[in-house]
């Protein structure tokens, strides 16, 4: 799957990602409330230092950040509209370090170990009637089903077009969503045939009766 | 090597026996979907090896082998599968009575191949580390170990037809249904899967428009408008069935017969 | 919760990607404003699939983002983005869904269309613009007034994603009427 993540072993990767994750989150209490731009200054250089540290290809993530440029310079131009440009600067800086800092993380985590890593706050889920594997099968249905999806949008935007539509119309969502609903149908339908979200065991189990594991027939 | 889950509690009940003969016993069934008659009045036994089941669109053939899995409950009668009521033993049946479908990519649920072959022994209560070994196993042992991590996308529609057969049988049911697998597949690809499921171990149900692959299966039911026409063998069932499709396309068609 | 329910959440997050990845799902740029179809989705899953699937799909989606997948439109993805100025927008999908489809189970007695636009109103426009000023004053320190005049751009371009909705809805309900699960 398409991820942010770097795939090539560094000394972030080796952390552990609830580690990265605790640390992320401290820096965010602590960054929020301060307000000097030397500071936010220095935390850049800092982030950007963070970023070497993984290589060239390592700092060129930094880029990322591109999406958000404009935006962050609407707020600038904003702040320095209506409130001044220095408190404008700090809130951009600001920013910028917490993003490049999340994204840190992000690119220096495989997704398997974040999940594991953030696993124990769905524990909770047990008192109502999910589990945290719940989570994790719909997770992987997700990243499952999307390149499928493209598919099935390739085809109604080919067959629309084969009788003279135009590319990418609005008028393909409605047959999308349902083409993706009707999948969705028979895809229920499997999972339950091999035991459903929450598996034959579980089923067995709480039904109150024993369920015989057999080892694989290795060797037929 | 069997083992015993630590689990397991003394009060089970209503267990179904996986080792009789008869794997499922339909007794006077009638099932409508929505205002349409699906199935009336089926009555009988399956136990051969190799069942296969032919039939019109819209005869009741998908209606039909879903009950034998619990996918659809029966309106009235009674559904026994392994002798034990399908409604005391639903939760149970995907180990024992596996279900392929025939388009792989509705089946499939897992991004790759490794992790698809793995939902089956974690549906069994096996751990994640365990599963993914045996996953991994069983794929050598079927000579596809090369595709553990390969995206299920990007497979060839033979091999993703294969990887989603192999994904039911690492549960190792006894029975394997199996709702027109080949449509999706060209005819190369087509007989080699065909080649597969004949090897194995599990009594096969299996719904088929190509019904050359049906010439050497057991018996052979034909449904028509959801009750049985005939039921037979092969040289019996497949020359009607086909003397019958023939006679009907030569009568005149019209938009509300097709 | 149902083996069913579970896919419907699950599609529904993969539509929300699948709509973020299409080249442009293409709806009209209203005034230089790119209008992403993605905030489309909030809207359809709430109408769709009503107040708790559809909320539960947003956030589904949302999970796979802060994991690192880049799913939003444009390619984002990654802790990052919860991080920015429009994280109170990202909040707010999740809420809007819920509201927009808690207003669709409400008003079964209008028919699709209309109550499909008020829904997406109300829920995909107004809680989740809600929640994306309140971070904008939050997190970009901007002072209100500004973040309600930045934010009007959007309207128009929100707007039309509203009667997309509506059609889209009103076309399901006839084409697949089950699939309208909010007012199953």
């Amino acid at each position: 799957m398409i991820s942010v993540y770097l795939d090539r072993p560094t000394w972030a990767h080796r952390r552990s990602a609830g580690m990265k994750l605790g640390l992320l989150a401290l820096c965010s209490v602590l960054l929020l409330p301060q307000d000097s731009l030397i500071l936010f200054i220095g935390c850049l250089a800092g982030a950007l230092t963070l970023y070497a540290s993984l290589g060239r290809d390592g700092l060129s993530q930094v880029l990322l950040l591109k999406p958000m440029i404009v935006f962050f310079g609407i707020i600038l131009v904003f702040h320095g509209l209506f409130t001044g440009w220095q408190e404008g600067f700090v809130v951009v800086l600001r920013l910028i370090v917490m993003v490049l800092l999340a994204n840190f993380v992000s690119i220096t985590t495989r997704m398997d170990d974040m999940m594991d890593a953030v696993m124990p706050l769905f524990v909770p889920l047990k008192w109502l009637g999910g589990s945290p594997r719940t989570i994790a099968l719909a997770v992987a249905l997700v990243l499952r089903f999307v390149p499928v999806l493209m598919t099935v949008y390739g085809g109604l935007s080919e067959s629309y077009r084969a009788r003279g539509g135009k590319q990418g119309s609005w008028r393909l969502i409605a047959p999308f969503a349902l083409q993706s609903l009707r999948l969705s149908e028979n895809v229920a339908e499997a999972l339950s045939a091999r035991g459903g979200a929450r598996g034959v065991f579980e089923q067995n189990r709480s039904a109150g009766r024993n369920v015989r594991l057999t080892g694989l027939q290795v060797g037929k | 090597m069997a083992l015993w889950h630590p689990l397991r509690r003394k009060d089970a009940k209503k267990e179904l026996n996986p080792n009789q003969d008869v794997y499922a016993r339909f007794d006077r069934v009638k099932l409508t979907l929505g205002n349409r008659q699906v199935l009336s009045d089926v009555s009988l036994s399956l136990s051969e090896k190799r069942i296969g089941v032919v039939g019109l669109n819209g005869s009741g053939k998908s209606s039909f082998v879903r009950l034998v899995n619990g996918l659809r409950r029966a309106d009235s009668g009674t559904v026994k599968v392994f002798g034990s009521d399908i409604d005391d033993v639903a939760a149970d049946l995907p180990r024992f009575v596996g279900f392929v479908f025939q388009n792989p990519d509705h089946q499939a649920i897992f991004p790759t191949v490794g992790e698809e072959i793995a939902f089956g022994l974690r549906q069994l209560g096996f751990d994640k580390a365990k599963a993914r070994d045996d996953a991994l196993r069983f794929l050598e042992l079927h000579s596809c170990s090369a595709l553990v991590d390969k995206p299920f996308a990007e497979l060839s529609e033979g091999q993703k037809q294969l990887i989603c057969i192999l994904a039911v049988l690492v549960m190792e049911p006894k029975v394997l249904i199996l709702d027109e697998p080949m449509a999706s597949l060209d005819g190369l690809a087509g007989r080699k899967i065909m080649q597969k499921l004949k090897k194995l171990d599990q009594k096969l149900l299996m719904i088929s428009h190509d019904l050359s692959f049906l010439a050497d299966f057991d018996r052979i039911l034909w449904l028509e408008d959801g009750s049985i026409r005939m039921d037979s063998v092969p040289g019996d069932v497949l020359p009607a069935f086909r003397a019958d499709v023939e006679r009907r396309s030569a009568l005149e068609l019209g938009g509300d017969d097709l | 919760m149902t083996d069913r329910s579970i896919v419907q959440i699950a599609f529904y997050a993969a539509l929300m990607a699948a709509l973020g990845l299409l080249p442009k799902v293409a709806i009209p740029v209203l005034a230089g404003v790119p209008i992403t179809a993605q905030s489309m989705g909030v809207m359809l899953a709430g109408v769709m699939l009503g107040s708790v699937r559809g909320s539960l799909a947003i956030l589904l989606f949302l999970f796979l983002v802060a994991l690192g997948a880049p799913l939003l439109a444009g390619g984002n993805g990654g802790l990052g983005v919860f991080a920015g100025a429009s994280v109170g927008y990202l909040i707010g999908w999740p809420v809007g869904a819920f509201v927009t489809g808690l207003i669709m189970e409400r008003t079964k007695t209008l028919p699709v269309m209309p109550a499909a636009a008020l829904s997406a109103i109300i829920g995909g426009i107004g809680v989740v613009y809600l929640f994306g000023i309140v971070g904008l004053v939050i997190v970009a320190k901007l002072p209100v007034m500004a973040a309600i005049v930045g934010n009007g751009v959007y309207i128009p371009g929100d707007l039309i994603k509203v009667a997309i909705v509506a059609v889209v809805a009103q076309t399901i309900a006839r084409g697949l009427p089950s699939a309208l699960a909010s007012r199953a």
